[in-house]
């Protein structure tokens, strides 16, 4: 999920290394088992464990349910891929919450990690730029899209997110992010003999774009084509070095030097002056 | 703000030809080099977080810039990349070990990086070439709301 593939091993819950270990497994879920954490970041992907309680800084609770008998935690690392649970493992979202606060039959669009950004962006740009011919919304009118995304997808959703904006100008943009719970399902390899289901909280994020002000005093709302209300008590920076680009205008003056809201496609850059 | 992960002379030929955008379709090859993002302000409450460093460190030195005497009523958390999942995890987990006291407010953004190709071979008298490409990041600020 964050880099993908590790596995940490040896320690129950509190699983001295977070430090992703790196190319282990090729994956994509990451591997867990019985109380072991696992991946790159388990305990912030809150596994529960069935048999112990949950330390206040970690949120990783795992419900492994074995059809044969519950095993008590082993002390070795076991590796759900290499212990013949390779096999089917059927992810599958475990109640979604909507967006907080959004009004209904608005595009919804979930990025998963396998999606392609060229395919997700298509489908959305049509149904927001087909709309903007019209006075009238057409088919309910699209005003508004949502990108919401998990685990992996969190960095293409909002890659997504900002193509989009870059397209669709002055978009007005709310972030919320919260964990979701994922519920897996391992089967073993040989015979099918033994199952797990295996809950794991994941970090998630949605990204409402729209084309209507949002409320401006909402907790994630990015007004469009501006940081300038996250950077208020910033130094401005100096004339950039790097890219050749005219003066910020002051509008971005506050901004750092490598945040800025890239307009306009390509290599060059110039912000747009409102 | 991270580091990009082989900040430094790499030693990945790249052929200009991989890049959809080439101008050329030059066959030397290049050393791909990437630049470092541009010197980033950092207020005392800004927490950059990259795949390096060791995330309960992360993760403590955010709690303590928030905990501690002097206490700061907001953090502002930054990821770019792979480090935006990180960064979403701190952050939620801040949120999570202060009992709900915490808000978070999310803003994304994106980055221009900028990589250097250089010649591999120097007799083949090419220019270095520099490759533009985004990235995305996330800045999340980490406050206790005002009480009104």
């Amino acid at each position: 999920m964050f880099t993908g593939n590790g596995v940490v091993s040896g320690h129950f819950l509190t699983g001295g290394a977070f430090k992703p270990h790196q190319g282990l497994e090729v994956n994509t879920s990451i591997q867990t088992e019985n109380g072991q954490n696992f991946g790159t970041f388990p305990p912030y992907q809150g596994h529960i464990y069935t048999n112990a309680s949950l330390p206040k800084v970690e949120n990783n609770v795992i419900t492994t349910t074995f059809k044969p008998a519950p095993q008590p935690v082993p002390p070795a690392a076991l590796k759900l891929g290499q212990e013949g649970f390779k096999k089917v493992c059927r992810t599958e979202e475990h109640s979604p919450c909507p967006f907080p606060g959004l009004a209904s039959g608005v595009l919804e669009m979930r990025v998963k990690e396998g999606s392609k950004i060229r395919n997700l962006m298509g489908f959305a740009m049509a149904r927001m730029q087909g709309e903007k011919g019209l006075c009238v919304g057409g088919e309910g009118g699209l005003r508004q899209v949502v990108f919401t995304g998990s685990g992996r997808a969190v960095t293409k959703t909002i890659t997504c997110a900002e193509i989009m904006k870059r397209k669709v100008g002055s978009l007005h943009q709310l972030t919320k992010l919260q964990y979701k719970v994922v519920k897996e399902v391992w089967e073993n390899t040989e015979g099918g003999t033994s199952e797990m289901t295996v809950h794991r909280t994941v970090p998630s994020i949605s990204i409402l774009l729209s084309k209507d002000p949002l409320d401006s005093q909402e907790p994630g709302y990015q007004p469009p084509e501006s940081l300038s209300a996250l950077w208020e008590d910033r130094d401005e920076p100096a004339t950039p070095s790097t890219f050749k680009r005219p003066p910020e205008p002051s509008l971005f003056s506050s901004l750092p030097h490598c945040k800025r809201v890239c307009s306009g496609e390509g290599v060059s850059v110039t912000p747009l002056l409102h | 703000m991270t580091e990009p992960r082989n900040s430094g002379m790499s030693s990945l030929p790249v052929k200009p030809s991989d890049n959809p955008c080439a101008v050329d379709i030059d066959p030397v090859e290049y050393t791909l080099r990437k630049r470092l993002p541009r010197k980033l302000p950092k207020r005392r409450n800004d927490v950059y977080v990259n795949m390096k460093t060791d995330f309960r460190a992360q993760l403590a030195r955010c709690q303590k810039l928030l905990d501690g005497g002097s206490g700061h009523r907001e953090i502002c958390v930054h990821g770019l990349g792979l480090a935006i999942n990180r960064a979403i995890n701190i952050a939620l987990q801040l949120q999570a070990s202060s009992q709900g006291a915490l808000q978070l407010a999310a803003n994304t953004s994106t980055v221009e990086l900028v990589d250097d190709l250089e010649p591999e071979d120097p007799d083949e008298a090419a220019e270095p070439m520099t490759r533009t490409r985004n990235n995305s990041a996330i800045h999340i600020k980490v406050f206790y709301p005002d009480p009104q």
